[in-house]
Order: C-alpha cells, then sequence, then structure tokens
C-alpha cells in the first residue's frame, strides 16, 4: 500500500513554487488526471516505466554528445518519467510575450545596423552596442527578408516562488534543444499512451513543418521550391543528433562546410547529379565562423564568400549573421525598454531582475552582495563561467571581484532565483527537483512559439544548473486545457 | 544526394552484408566440425584468411589457433576489422552520417542491431550460445532490409545501399569459394564430377542448401558447387546474380559509364570461362581475377560516380 501513496507523501519544498501540487497531497487542478494516474499506479510502477523509458531512448538513438579525455561520447538523452504540467490559459500569455519579445528584439536588431535610431534616442547606451564584440561590423546596411535577423529563438524561461513565468536569457544565436523536445514527446507517447487519453494534451509535433515553412519563406527565389540546408560543423559536434534530426523530418539537406561552395554571389551544393543552387542555409555554425574571408581567417568550418552571396540578397541565412549582437546579458537588461520603444507595447513577460555591473552604483551593489547573487558573464551560454554566490567559495568570490573590477561591462548579476519544482523520480521516489523551460520561438513572415518546449531540470538535490552537459535531466512538457 | 553521403550509404550495405556473411559462416563451420571426421584437418584459423585477415599473423599474435580464439577475433574483438562487433560500430558510424536519408524506422533497427551486438558479443562462450547469437544478428540483419524494403525512397541513396551489399556479398562469396572449398576442403585436384567437396556446409554458409538441391535436381545435373556459386543467374549469392544485380542498380546513377564498363568486363571474363576444364590451379586464377575486378568496381565507384577522390 505504500506504493499508492507515492504523491501523497510527496513533499514540495516550503517557499517554491511547485508545478504539480499546490501543497502536499493536493495536487494543482489542471494536473489532477495526472496525480490520479501516478496515485493509481503506485511508485513502483513509475520505477518500471522509467526503465522503459530509458530502454526506448537507448533504442531511439536519442543521445547527446559530451567531450572528456579528446573523446566524443555519444550519451543517451535523460527524460525524467513524470511529465510537467503547464495549464493552457497560462501558456498561451507566456507565447504572447515571448512573441512579442522576438519582434521587438528583431527590430532593435535591424535598426542598430542600419540607422539606429533608439542608440540616438538614448534609450540603450550607444557604446553598449559600439563596443560589443556581437556587433558585425559587414552586417550594417543590410535588412534581411522581413527584417528578420533572428528567425529562431531559444528563450530561457524560469518560474518564480509565485509561479509568474520570468525570462533566463534570450538565445538568438545558434539555440539548441528542439529535437529533444520533440523525442521526449515522442517517447511519451510510446510508454504512457493511456495517459494521453485522459487530459488534453496540445500537440509538439509541428515544429518540423512551421520551421520549414518558416525557413522557405526567407527564399530569394520565392516563386520556386526552395532548397534548404542544415549547414552543421559536422558528426563530432555536440548537437549533431539535432541537425541530422531536424534535417531528416523537414526532409532537407544536411551539409557540411566543404559540401558548399559559392560563384557569382551564388551559393550551390555539391551533389551526386551536380551542382544545386542553395536558397536558404539554416546555419548550425556560430556566425563569426561561416565566411572565412569576413570574419575568423582561422574557421575550417566556413564558406569562402558566404557573406558576400547574403550580402547581394542570393541566400538568406538563419539565424541572420550578427543576430547575437541582442544576445547579450547586458542588452537583455534592455528589453523591456526596447520593447516599449518599438511596440509601444508593456512587456508581456518580465525579465528577472538585473544589475549591470558596468553601472557603478550597481556594481558597488553586486561588489557588496557576492554571496548572495548569481554572477553571469555577458557572453558565454552552457552555463559555464557562472558564480552562484550562495554555494560559492571565498576564494571563486575573490577572483569574480577582481574580474568585475577589470571589465565591468562583461559581467551581470541577478538575485539567486527561487526556481519552481516539479516531483521527479530520484532513486525510486519522488523528490522535488528545480526546472526551467526553453521555448522556441520562430519568426520569418510569421511569428510562430511552441507548444510549451523544453523542460529542462536538475537532477541533484537542490542544484540549479539543467544543462545536460552538466548532468541536468529533461521532462515531457504538457500544455494542458484548462479552459474548456 | 551529396557525394559524401553516398558514399557512407554504400558503406553502410557494405557492412552490414559483411555481418550478415560473417554470422552465416560461424554457424556453418562450426556445423562442419561437428560433421567432419577428425583426420579432415579443419583448422580454425582459416576464418580469419575468409575473414580477408592474414591468419599466420593472427597465430603468431594470439599464441593460439583455437577455436576459441579465432571466435573472439570474429565475433568480440573489439579492434578486429574482422569482428562483427567492429563491423556493427562501423555500421552505426555510417548511419549516424547519413541518418537525414534514412527513414527513422530503419535507423532504429539498426541501432538496435549495433546496441544488442555491444552488449552480447562477450555472451558467446560455449558453442550452443554462439549458434543463438548469430542466429540473432542474422534475424536482426534482415530486419533492417526488410524495413528498407519496405520504406525507403528509390533514389541515388537506396541504389548504393544495395550495390554496397551486392559487391561485399559476392566479394564473400568468392573468399569462402577461394579459402574453404579450395584450400581447404578440396581434398584433390581435378576436373568437375571429381571435386568431391563438403559443400553442403558451405552452401549452409550462404543459405542455399535447398536451392542448390532444387537447381541442380530440376535444371542443371551437371552443375556443381562451383559451377552453382560462380554463375548461377537465379542464386542470389552467386557472383553471377550479383553482378547482373550490381549492374542494374549502377544503371540508376549518374556519370555511371566508367562504372558501368568496368562491370561489363568483369561479366565477360567471367562468362567466358568454361569451369567444366579448370582444375584447382585454374579456378584460383579465376577467383584472383574476379576478386581484382570486384576491386576495380569499387574504386571507379568512387572515383567517377561519386567523384570522390581515392586515396
Amino acid at each position: 500500500m505504500s506504493d499508492v501513496l507515492a504523491l501523497e507523501q510527496y513533499e514540495p519544498y516550503a517557499g517554491f513554487f511547485d508545478e504539480l501540487v499546490e501543497t502536499r497531497g493536493t495536487p494543482r487542478p489542471h494536473a489532477l488526471p495526472i496525480a490520479r494516474f501516478i496515485a493509481e499506479q503506485g511508485g513502483s510502477a513509475l520505477v518500471e516505466r522509467q526503465q522503459l523509458l530509458d530502454d526506448t531512448i537507448r533504442a531511439m538513438g536519442v543521445s547527446f554528445t559530451v567531450y572528456s579525455d579528446s573523446q566524443n561520447i555519444d550519451r543517451s538523452w535523460p527524460l525524467d518519467v513524470v511529465p510537467r504540467t503547464i495549464p493552457s490559459g497560462l501558456w498561451k500569455r507566456t507565447s504572447d510575450g515571448l512573441k512579442q519579445r522576438l519582434e521587438a528584439l528583431n527590430l532593435f536588431i535591424n535598426d542598430l545596423y542600419n540607422d539606429q535610431r533608439i542608440l540616438k534616442a538614448g534609450v540603450v547606451p550607444a557604446s553598449l552596442v559600439h563596443e560589443s564584440r556581437n556587433f558585425l561590423a559587414p552586417c550594417q546596411g543590410i535588412t534581411p527578408p522581413h527584417g528578420v535577423w533572428a528567425h529562431i529563438c531559444g528563450t530561457d524561461l524560469v518560474r518564480d516562488e509565485t509561479g509568474q513565468f520570468l525570462v533566463l536569457e534570450d538565445n538568438l544565436r545558434v539555440p539548441s534543444g528542439v529535437s529533444f523536445m520533440l523525442e521526449n514527446r515522442t517517447v511519451m507517447k510510446r510508454v504512457f499512451p493511456e495517459l494521453f487519453a485522459r487530459s488534453t494534451i496540445s500537440p509538439v509535433d509541428d515544429y518540423p513543418r512551421q520551421l520549414w515553412s518558416m525557413l522557405a519563406s526567407l527564399s530569394p527565389r520565392p516563386d520556386d521550391t526552395p532548397v534548404i540546408v542544415i549547414l552543421t560543423p559536422g558528426i563530432y559536434n555536440s548537437a549533431y543528433f539535432e541537425h541530422s534530426y531536424l534535417a531528416q523530418q523537414m526532409g532537407c539537406y544536411l551539409a557540411e562546410n566543404t559540401d558548399l561552395l559559392v560563384e557569382n554571389d551564388t551559393v550551390y551544393l555539391k551533389t551526386l547529379r551536380g551542382n544545386r543552387r542553395v536558397d536558404v542555409i539554416y546555419r548550425r555554425v556560430d556566425d563569426v565562423f561561416i565566411d572565412p574571408d569576413v570574419f575568423r581567417p582561422d574557421s575550417v568550418l566556413g564558406v569562402r564568400g558566404l557573406m558576400g552571396a547574403w550580402r547581394a540578397g542570393r541566400v538568406a541565412i538563419a539565424n541572420a549573421p550578427g543576430s547575437g549582437v541582442a544576445d547579450d546579458k547586458v542588452i537583455y537588461a534592455f528589453v523591456p525598454e526596447i520593447i516599449k520603444y518599438y511596440l509601444g507595447e508593456a512587456p508581456l513577460i518580465d525579465n528577472v531582475p538585473t544589475f549591470l555591473c558596468m553601472d557603478d552604483k550597481e556594481r558597488e551593489h553586486v561588489l557588496a552582495n557576492l554571496d548572495s547573487l548569481v554572477v553571469k558573464p555577458a557572453n558565454e551560454s552552457g552555463g559555464y563561467g557562472i558564480l552562484i554566490g550562495p554555494r560559492s567559495t571565498e576564494q571563486e568570490r575573490a577572483e569574480f571581484a577582481e574580474a568585475i573590477k577589470a571589465a565591468p561591462r562583461n559581467f551581470i548579476a541577478q538575485p539567486t532565483l527561487n526556481l519552481s519544482t516539479s516531483p521527479t523520480l530520484c532513486d525510486g521516489q519522488l523528490e522535488p527537483r528545480h526546472l526551467d523551460l526553453r521555448p522556441f520561438v520562430l519568426q520569418g513572415a510569421e511569428l510562430y512559439c511552441t507548444t510549451g518546449g523544453l523542460s529542462r531540470v536538475a537532477l541533484r538535490r537542490g542544484s540549479l544548473v539543467v544543462n545536460s552537459s552538466q548532468g541536468g535531466g529533461s521532462k515531457d512538457t504538457w500544455i494542458i486545457n484548462d479552459e474548456g | 544526394m551529396l557525394a559524401r553521403v553516398a558514399e557512407n550509404v554504400y558503406w553502410m550495405g557494405r557492412y552490414l552484408e559483411r555481418i550478415d556473411d560473417t554470422a552465416r559462416l560461424i554457424n556453418a563451420t562450426t556445423h562442419i566440425l561437428i560433421d567432419s571426421h577428425r583426420d579432415t584437418g579443419f583448422s580454425w584459423p582459416v576464418l580469419v584468411d575468409v575473414l580477408g585477415e592474414d591468419s599466420e599473423r593472427f597465430i603468431k599474435e594470439e599464441h593460439s589457433a583455437s577455436e576459441r580464439a579465432v571466435m573472439h577475433c570474429l565475433i568480440a574483438a573489439e579492434n578486429s576489422t574482422a569482428s562483427i562487433r567492429y563491423s556493427c560500430s562501423q555500421l552505426r558510424f555510417n548511419a549516424r552520417c547519413v541518418r537525414e536519408v534514412i527513414p527513422r524506422d530503419i535507423w532504429e533497427e539498426l541501432n538496435g542491431l549495433n546496441l544488442f551486438m555491444q552488449e552480447q558479443c562477450l555472451h558467446a562462450s560455449n558453442r550452443h550460445k554462439r549458434y543463438t547469437l548469430m542466429v540473432e544478428v542474422i534475424r536482426r540483419c534482415q530486419m533492417v532490409i526488410g524495413v528498407m524494403d519496405g520504406t525507403m525512397l528509390r533514389d541515388d541513396a537506396y541504389h548504393l545501399f544495395n550495390i554496397g551489399r551486392l559487391l561485399e556479398r559476392a566479394d564473400m562469396t568468392s573468399r569462402i569459394m577461394d579459402i574453404l572449398i579450395l584450400h581447404q576442403l578440396l581434398p584433390a585436384s581435378g576436373p568437375r564430377g571429381q571435386r568431391g567437396i563438403q559443400w553442403h556446409a558451405v552452401l549452409n554458409a550462404l543459405g542455399g542448401v535447398e536451392s542448390y538441391q532444387r537447381y541442380v535436381t530440376r535444371e542443371d545435373e551437371r552443375s556443381d558447387v562451383i559451377d552453382f556459386l560462380m554463375s548461377c543467374r537465379v542464386f542470389p549469392r552467386s557472383i553471377s546474380y550479383c553482378l547482373d544485380r550490381v549492374r542494374e542498380e549502377a544503371a540508376f546513377l549518374p556519370h555511371n559509364d566508367s562504372l558501368l564498363a568496368t562491370l561489363e568486363a568483369l561479366r565477360r571474363q567471367m562468362d567466358d570461362q568454361d569451369l567444366a576444364v579448370l582444375d584447382v590451379e585454374g579456378l584460383h586464377a579465376l577467383i584472383d581475377t574476379l576478386q581484382s575486378g570486384l576491386n576495380d568496381i569499387h574504386t571507379v565507384l568512387m572515383s567517377d560516380a561519386l567523384r570522390l577522390s581515392v586515396a
């Protein structure tokens, strides 16, 4: 009988928002069918399903690549058996906010590379942009199709202690993870077919089609079926699984740089049956590597002449080179102002409160409170180079203080967040674990947001680090109809 | 399709066939041993030769010519290019490079075959377990072929996959003839009718016992095993059949002129030779010609049809 109590005994952390239960023994209304299912099945059945789920993932070959000891190892993707649930009404407002945010960011990027009205108006400090290494001079004067630069955005969201969604960061360069969102659902449908019958759960599987349509809307030859290519750094890249998965799902080409060539500002793909003109490139290579003639001359991942073809408007590149200028944790702090400036609207989703170390007063505050703040470098991703104040040593804090004083513009700080939790199977028991959410937002001719996104969960008790490269897991994300 | 991808698809076909053929060979030769008298002198390391490695070097390095050592080399050795395990790793590696051109079901079968082999290959300690393991490997290879047959577009990738399989199969049949029949099992040389060999076991390795029996009794009673494996146009593991099918598949490829010409030259050489008059030396020479012809086909496919620079 103790089995039946698996969820009854689940004790959410005090002071944190748990997404499945309001308090111990009281599931949230939209999560009732799942709570009932868990209670019926019992804890040991969950353990069995977890095993089945792990086996399914291995058989499907869903993996990510980690680098260790100079070897590349395919690791099975970690997925927790308990889904993460979000009511559809809340999600509707959140996805509207995400679209609003991307629309404003694209207006911002296009403005930066053209008239720079926002800098002249003093809304964003001009020095911030001019000193940014992500502001790419060769992109100036260009307006890509629809005026859109960042076509694919993977925004990281968190929920605070009240359950409110906040934007943690905007990933506008080459965000990854969407294939895992899709595969998580495929696996869950195989392992829990009966559970899907109990609630109305929004499907997620139209993403590849939406991505294809968005990319097609960028084609310089709108009257023909476009030739779309995903440009990958190759089979040893940590996200190679995703590159090949998306190519497979969209039915488009997966190319490495040596498969492409540029002649007379036209990009060609070297196929068995001769060269084929390429219309749209979905690059999964950082922008400064795409053309050794224009950016880093040491790049072995690039294609000579690609920037010329793009500037001539003869090929579309997603995300456009230079989009990363808005993907900077200092710029992030200005996004609410950016939304107001371009759209005349209040932001629908708030930022996490952020202190800018470039501001004298805010820097003083940061330096005085390093033990309670999270300090992040402006330009890193993957959770690297971060100081988590409450868990740091005195020496680490001293090192960060020196680094901040030496280059204040390179750092921001945020309060330690009370990240929401969800029950997660840990050693045969359900325990609260912290999570975040990465929805994917597309903008071409139109705006689109995934239903939910990739939920990442920190598997160690109390940990806030959700990155899969650092031991994080994932959950399938269920947007459950609560609107009748 | 990209030339780089085409090459990976071709190698997928080759490795899949090699896994299937090796598993069949292992089970069939175990049967030879069970059936044979002690004085046949069948030696296990000869299988290392069939897989294209050097058995003398193998014996020297392993200090052993035992069944156990040879079977390890053929099944579970991680770094032996002769092992099924190695071929499974290579199969998955090549499939991983071309996932975007193969349907998901095929990927899952290939991935499953590799996972199964990596986990199970060390559990073939006795003959019974080994037999069961090899049967399962063969079955899983056939699953891949079946899913491909049912789901894959008949485009360049499909043709190249088949060419890879057929060339590997022809190569394996030729090596089985060369080493197992001519070196090992043929007690005395002589023209047709006197080639009293253990054809049953050899055909077993090629899944052809019943087909041969039917063919001989109904179609051509003078045909012996060598004739059958070399020139039977309707047996899917014979050299003639493989070359016919490679030609059919090659006809779909671009830039195939030199490929078709090379194929045609080899077919003519095979057809022109009257097998009935050949003694063992003559057969050896013919098989040498065949093997270098298969090599030429591979080289021309890479350099002309796929336009890859051959190292």
